[in-house]
């Protein structure tokens, strides 16, 4: 498999503020990419340097095998691009829009009226005569993601590409998205956990302009996975849970219904050993002892949680 | 320049789709209409309203003939046009960075170049068609209202203000892409036309400049000569330069 992007140590400072510190990504061609992270952590900054609206304080980002600062006509004829607010002509209506887009690109002819006629009807704006500034947000947001299409790109590059759509737009354009798969490489920024666990393959968590993780999401989730214990007895609950909780690899202790505690744990060893041994001692009847598997928000929060704590 | 003339047919879509086909050629038809009614009846309305003792201020002054409706004309582009041109223009690139328009169109086969280039050249050719068809009008005007009216000096002297205004629209597209702020585009813009205005009084200036097309309008529309030729060559070379200097300082921008 060959990369359609290629980061490292890619830094970008505003003034004394350091929004990107040694970024370092690799996506892989034809993958579905999910660009994690809170709000301010850097995505948007890193979406400007890839897209050559910014340029890099150091560091380098190669796209498609060009380096993106030097990134001409050709690249951007093989990419496509929705900022996380786009910004429209709002005289035009949606049809002109995505004319004057797939014009820029040299489309004519047949191609262009079948590409705008399909892409409209994606968008849901067929037959919509309204001019653009009349729309909704979620509108301009469908409106983008089909612009970002219109040339057919070998690099879709969305920032928050479904942050304005109620669920069924939502659904729309994650369902368009995964349709993509092997064919164009997508690469989305986003806080919606929900949307790249559902489409991407691979994802990386960005937190304060650092690379906290980047792996297959099935990979994320045994790695962290393994750290959660889930335990449950017949009663007194309440009594191991202040138990467990003294011990110093219980990082994190929920009670859950019933007799249920939820364990994240710093060391799997001591937690099989002494776990059993606790609720023998404490003479309660053993009804569950296993290791629980995170979702992607709890590797979320796990990853980038720990500058708020 | 790929994406050139589909980025400059929009430009052009633009004008015609928003205020910008009402603001401009409004101001022009105002003032090609007045100017030459102005001229020939103001004496008539000031006598009206005044009374005698104006009516005897009045009737010491020479006749109003059609050399005072050109003087109208060329006072109106210099002192009002080109003051609005200043301040309309003040957004004409920034204003597209700031509304996110221009995201859309550089991530796209469009060179940053041709995108501040089209829209100085439709820009330019729309003030230009503005007021040479409000040229024309305001001599036909002036025609019916006073008989003679030889076209020769009003052309002359409007054609001298349309290079200095096509070196400020070139100043304004520089300012846009240097200056987010309209307004703050429009004051620096002010400001070196002032400057400009002040640096006439310095011979070299005066004679080689673009200083010189601020007073030669005025000049030529009297019906005198003035020396133009060079100060027209050194505006129309400033000019191509400064779009230059745009086109640059916008590849490097961040937007």
């Amino acid at each position: 498999m060959t990369t359609a992007v290629e980061i490292r140590g890619l830094t970008k400072r505003y003034g004394d503020m350091m929004a990107l510190d040694g970024v370092d990504l690799t996506v892989e061609e034809g993958s579905i990419f999910g660009f994690l992270g809170p709000n301010g952590a850097g995505k948007t900054t890193t979406l400007r340097i890839m897209t050559g609206l910014a340029r890099p304080t150091s560091g380098s980002v190669r796209i498609l095998g060009t380096d993106a600062s030097d990134a001409d006509d050709d690249v951007r004829s093989r990419i496509g691009f929705l900022p996380d607010v786009p910004g429209f002509y709002e005289w035009m209506t949606a049809q002109e829009f995505l004319r004057f887009s797939a014009k820029l690109f040299g489309l004519s002819g047949e191609v262009l009226e079948e590409r705008v006629s399909v892409l409209l009807d994606l968008a849901g704006l067929s037959g919509t005569k309204t001019l653009v500034g009349g729309y909704s947000r979620g509108m301009k947001q469908r409106l983008g993601v089909a612009q970002a299409l219109v040339n057919a790109p070998k690099l879709l590059m969305l920032d928050e590409p479904t942050s304005a759509l109620d669920p069924m737009g939502r659904k729309d354009v994650l369902d368009m998205l995964a349709s993509l798969r092997g064919r164009t490489t997508v690469f989305f920024s986003t806080h919606i956990l929900a949307d790249v666990e559902r489409i991407c393959d691979t994802v990386a968590i960005l937190d304060h302009g650092k690379v906290v993780a980047q792996a297959p999401i099935a990979e994320l989730k045994r790695r962290y996975g393994a750290s959660k214990v889930v335990v449950e007895v017949t009663e007194g609950a309440d009594a191991l849970a202040g138990q467990l909780g003294t011990r110093p690899w219980v990082t994190a202790l929920e009670r859950g219904n019933n007799g249920t505690i939820e364990l994240t744990v710093s060391d799997d060893s001591a937690a099989q050993h002494e776990i059993p041994a606790m609720v023998a001692s404490a003479g309660v009847g053993l009804k569950r002892l296993e290791a629980g598997e995170m979702g992607l928000e709890e590797v979320f929060v796990e990853l980038v949680g720990g500058g708020r704590r | 320049m790929k994406g050139f003339a589909v980025f400059a047919r929009k430009e052009a879509l633009e004008i015609v789709r928003t205020w910008r086909i009402w603001v401009l050629p409004g101001m022009v038809l105002f003032f090609a209409l007045s100017g030459p009614l102005m001229a020939k009846w103001t004496p008539q309305i000031v006598t009206a309203v005044g009374g005698p003792a104006v009516a005897k201020v009045f009737q010491a002054l020479p006749t109003p003939t059609y050399l005072d409706a050109y003087g109208q004309w060329t006072k109106n582009l210099t002192q009002i046009l080109l003051i609005a041109i200043i301040i309309i223009y003040g957004n004409l690139i920034s204003g597209e960075r700031k509304s996110g328009t221009a995201i859309l169109v550089v991530t796209k086969p469009v060179s940053r170049s041709a995108f501040v280039v089209a829209k100085a050249l439709v820009h330019g050719l729309f003030l230009s068609a503005t007021v040479l068809a409000g040229t024309a009008l305001t001599w036909a005007v002036t025609r019916v209202a006073f008989v003679n009216a030889p076209p020769a000096a009003l052309w002359a002297g409007t054609f001298a203000w349309l290079t200095l205004a096509l070196f400020f629209l070139a100043v304004m597209t520089l300012l846009s892409v240097l200056v987010d702020s309209q307004a703050g585009a429009a004051g620096i813009g002010i400001g070196v036309f002032a400057v400009l205005s002040i640096s006439a009084l310095w011979q070299v200036m005066a004679l080689f400049s673009p200083a010189a097309l601020i007073s030669a309008p005025m000049v030529l529309t009297s019906g005198k000569d003035y020396p133009i030729a060079i100060p027209v060559m050194v505006t129309v070379a400033a000019t191509m330069v400064i779009v230059y200097a745009a086109a640059q300082a916008f590849r490097f921008k961040e937007i």
